[in-house]
């Protein structure tokens, strides 16, 4: 329904008035223009000249070159953090698909229920990822939280567990927490795709006699290409920038075995108080981010049609 | 037409008390002494012309404001600061020398060691005691009796630690013998290294430019950990606890023997009066006895004006008689001074002398670094305890200490 009144306004649109002049088209981006100027190309500026400096908090800043980059390159603490970063976002966004897909599925019926399933799946979102890892780290207290108290009542288990002692348990309750927060977000992106495939062509493959799986994976998957796509950029871009998560709930550890790439620049910015070496973290970390991005833009580019 | 007339006497007075030569000056301090150092300011500002505001910081974000303030010349006229960022500061070339008033006070014997020590730099005094506070044991005389133990003898080493912990933990029934904060790197520096200290040992050299980490104290305080640790003795939470529950496991006399700090004896007569329990300065692995010197001193930042100045030094001098120092004990446990036990303490619980008489042994780390080796959650000091109380492997983890604060030091330390 939703999607049909769509389609309608959107061949208004492309039948509408001629284009514009250049001049007022221009008006319209500058407030966006200046903004991405004011707070994206200036501090990025400001980051990279910082980069070449040895930056204290405390005292004075003296140009060193590339002396920065060279210690990053040697940094070990720093190549762990990113590899175990990049393991965390395919963790993180191979368990949000697994969850949000059939939860798009689901809530994708023409049923007045589903609006409220919608509503309750969507809800986590809304939360801050900083108030959200401060609740679960309540949550997963092993004295007074509530995982600990619920698991031994039901008698489950004699000891609280203490998932935050050893790597993969507490990395696993992050990635628990992640999607929970966000597997919601995925959800309406995908649900979006869902509802954007004509029910005519639904009906004119089961009249074929093709089967549910084969309904999906040859009809639903390739027509909603691009929501799947968009979700997985926002995914993975979000995953590799995460932070509060293992800030708050990890803190890092244990032994420093759970720090974000994002952790390490803080650790160096605000706990070495190295602003130039963070910079120098902040601008490799945005190089890795444009690469990983620009191949998923290829991915985005490519339209059904053409592959 | 009345608002008016009043909006221009309150300009006259204004102006009138300016020129009167009434000074105001401004004092950052962390939010957890904001409430005892505004209550200080009021009674000043009610007794004199000048005036002092507070203004309170969160703890953790105070060094990271402080230094973006002063590099942006927009920095306070003073600052209450945990004492442990003195010599960074100072190094820096970021606080005002009050060497000649500090030694001038009638009472500057009277200061905490540890404090003027941390406050020295290059020869020069920069920072009073504030509010200080100090680290020791307490422990639950109830359960010291269960285990057959003396409960009016405690612990005097380690190792008796060690024995006793095991006796309180095999009452069973969810009983442990021993806890500590063993997840955040300030509990860590404040309860773990008065061990070594009672032993003269130290993780850093008197200049706090070398590391000095594997010690026979370091090694014999963690052997008794580790044989606590394995009998099933230490409260599973000290582990990955961040102090948030360390009284209240404590307080549900669960617990034989807690490493905590001062403020513990007036926390719990007056929150739980119930728990029977005693305090003790912090033993080393055999023997001796130390404690950390913590909580704040006050300081200048550079470039304070002379009128200023004396308004600050005059605010400091208010705070360090008699009443006020009888209101801080009130307060926040303990007073800045050495030698004011008698009257500040006239009314409180004597097991706070406990505290007040380690105080004068205690130490601090004197570092240019302080929160990358040992505040961080994932700086050196913190992996050092955790690695060598829970891990297995102690030579290693010893050793990568050891190079990881030298490779710190030979960045930080000031040239």
């Amino acid at each position: 329904m939703v999607s049909s009144t769509l389609r309608s306004r959107r061949r208004a649109v492309a039948t509408g008035e001629p284009e514009p002049k250049g001049w007022l088209g221009l008006a319209f981006i500058l407030p966006g223009l200046l903004f991405i100027v004011v707070l994206f190309l200036v501090p990025l500026v400001m980051t990279v000249w910082m980069s070449f400096y040895n930056w204290p908090l405390l005292g004075r800043t003296k140009f060193i070159g590339l002396s920065n980059y060279a210690e990053l390159i040697g940094d070990t603490q720093l190549w762990h953090s990113l590899g175990f970063t990049l393991l965390y976002t395919v963790l993180v966004t191979a368990a949000i698909f697994l969850v949000a897909f059939p939860l798009a599925l689901l809530v994708d019926r023409p049923l007045r229920i589903a609006g409220f399933f919608r509503t309750i799946y969507f809800m986590p979102v809304v939360i801050g990822f900083g108030a959200a890892s401060t609740l679960w780290m309540w949550l997963l207290n092993p004295d007074s939280g509530v995982f600990a108290q619920l698991l031994r009542g039901a008698g489950i288990i004699d000891s609280a567990p203490r998932p935050l002692e050893s790597f993969w348990p507490a990395l696993g309750v992050v990635i628990l927490m992640v999607v929970w927060k966000t597997a919601g977000f995925t959800m309406i992106i995908l649900l979006t795709g869902l509802q954007s495939i004509s029910n005519d062509v639904i009906e004119a493959a089961r009249i074929d006699g093709a089967s549910v799986w084969s309904r999906f994976r040859r009809i639903t998957l390739p027509l909603m290409r691009n929501s799947v796509v968009l979700a997985l950029v926002l995914n993975v871009t979000s995953s590799m920038l995460a932070f509060d998560q293992f800030f708050i709930i990890t803190q890092g550890g244990p032994e420093n075995s759970t720090i974000s790439a994002v952790f390490s620049i803080y650790l160096a910015s605000f706990s070495s108080y190295r602003l130039g070496y963070g910079s120098a973290i902040s601008f490799a970390l945005l190089v890795v981010l444009v690469a990983i991005s620009a191949i998923q833009f290829v991915l985005l580019r490519q339209r059904p049609e053409e592959g | 037409m009345l608002r008016l007339k009043t909006t221009i006497t309150a300009l006259a007075l204004l102006a009138s008390s300016s020129l009167a030569g009434a000074e105001e000056i401004t004092l950052w301090v962390r939010t957890s002494s904001g409430a005892v150092l505004q209550g200080l300011a009021d009674k000043y500002n009610a007794s004199h012309s000048d005036k002092v505001n507070v203004t309170q910081i969160t703890a953790e974000q105070m060094v990271p404001k402080l230094g973006a303030a002063i590099a942006g010349s927009a920095a306070p006229d003073g600052a209450v600061l945990d004492l442990i960022y003195l010599p960074t500061f100072a190094a820096a070339d970021g606080l005002e020398d009050i060497s000649d008033f500090v030694k001038g006070l009638p009472y500057s014997a009277a200061m905490s060691p540890s404090h003027i020590r941390l406050a020295t730099y290059d020869g020069k005094i920069y920072g009073v005691p504030a509010l200080p506070d100090a680290s020791i044991i307490a422990y639950n005389t109830d359960l010291f009796t269960k285990a057959g133990l003396d409960p009016n003898k405690a612990p005097a080493s380690m190792e008796e630690i060690a024995t006793d912990a095991k006796k309180i933990a095999a009452l069973g029934n969810e009983t442990y013998g021993f806890y500590f904060v063993a997840n955040s790197g300030s509990w860590l520096i404040y309860d773990f290294l008065p061990h070594l200290w009672a032993a003269s040992a130290d993780v850093l050299s008197d200049d706090g430019r070398s590391a000095t980490v594997d010690t026979p104290a370091l090694r014999e305080t963690i052997a008794a950990y580790r044989d606590m640790w394995k009998a099933g003795a230490i409260h599973p939470t000290s582990r990955s606890g961040n102090g948030n529950n360390a009284v209240e496991a404590f307080a549900s006399g669960k617990v034989g023997i807690l490493m905590t700090g001062s403020y513990i004896v007036n926390l719990l007569t007056s929150k739980y009066p119930d728990v029977k329990f005693a305090v003790a300065p912090i033993p080393g692995p055999k023997g001796g006895e130390s404690s950390f010197a913590g909580g704040d001193t006050l300081s200048l930042i550079k470039g304070i004006s002379e009128e200023k100045k004396k308004v600050a030094l005059d605010f400091v001098n208010f705070y360090m008689q008699p009443e006020q120092q009888v209101y801080i004990t009130q307060e926040s446990g303990m007073p800045s001074r050495t030698d004011l036990a008698a009257e500040a303490y006239a009314k409180f619980d004597q097991r706070n002398l406990v505290a007040y008489n380690i105080l004068a042994k205690g130490r601090t780390p004197y570092t240019f670094s302080s929160d990358e080796l040992f505040v961080s959650r994932t700086g050196p000091f913190l992996n050092l305890i955790q690695g060598t109380i829970f891990g297995d492997d102690v030579d290693g983890t010893i050793a990568k200490t050891q190079a990881d604060f030298t490779r710190i030091l030979e960045r930080t330390n000031p040239n």
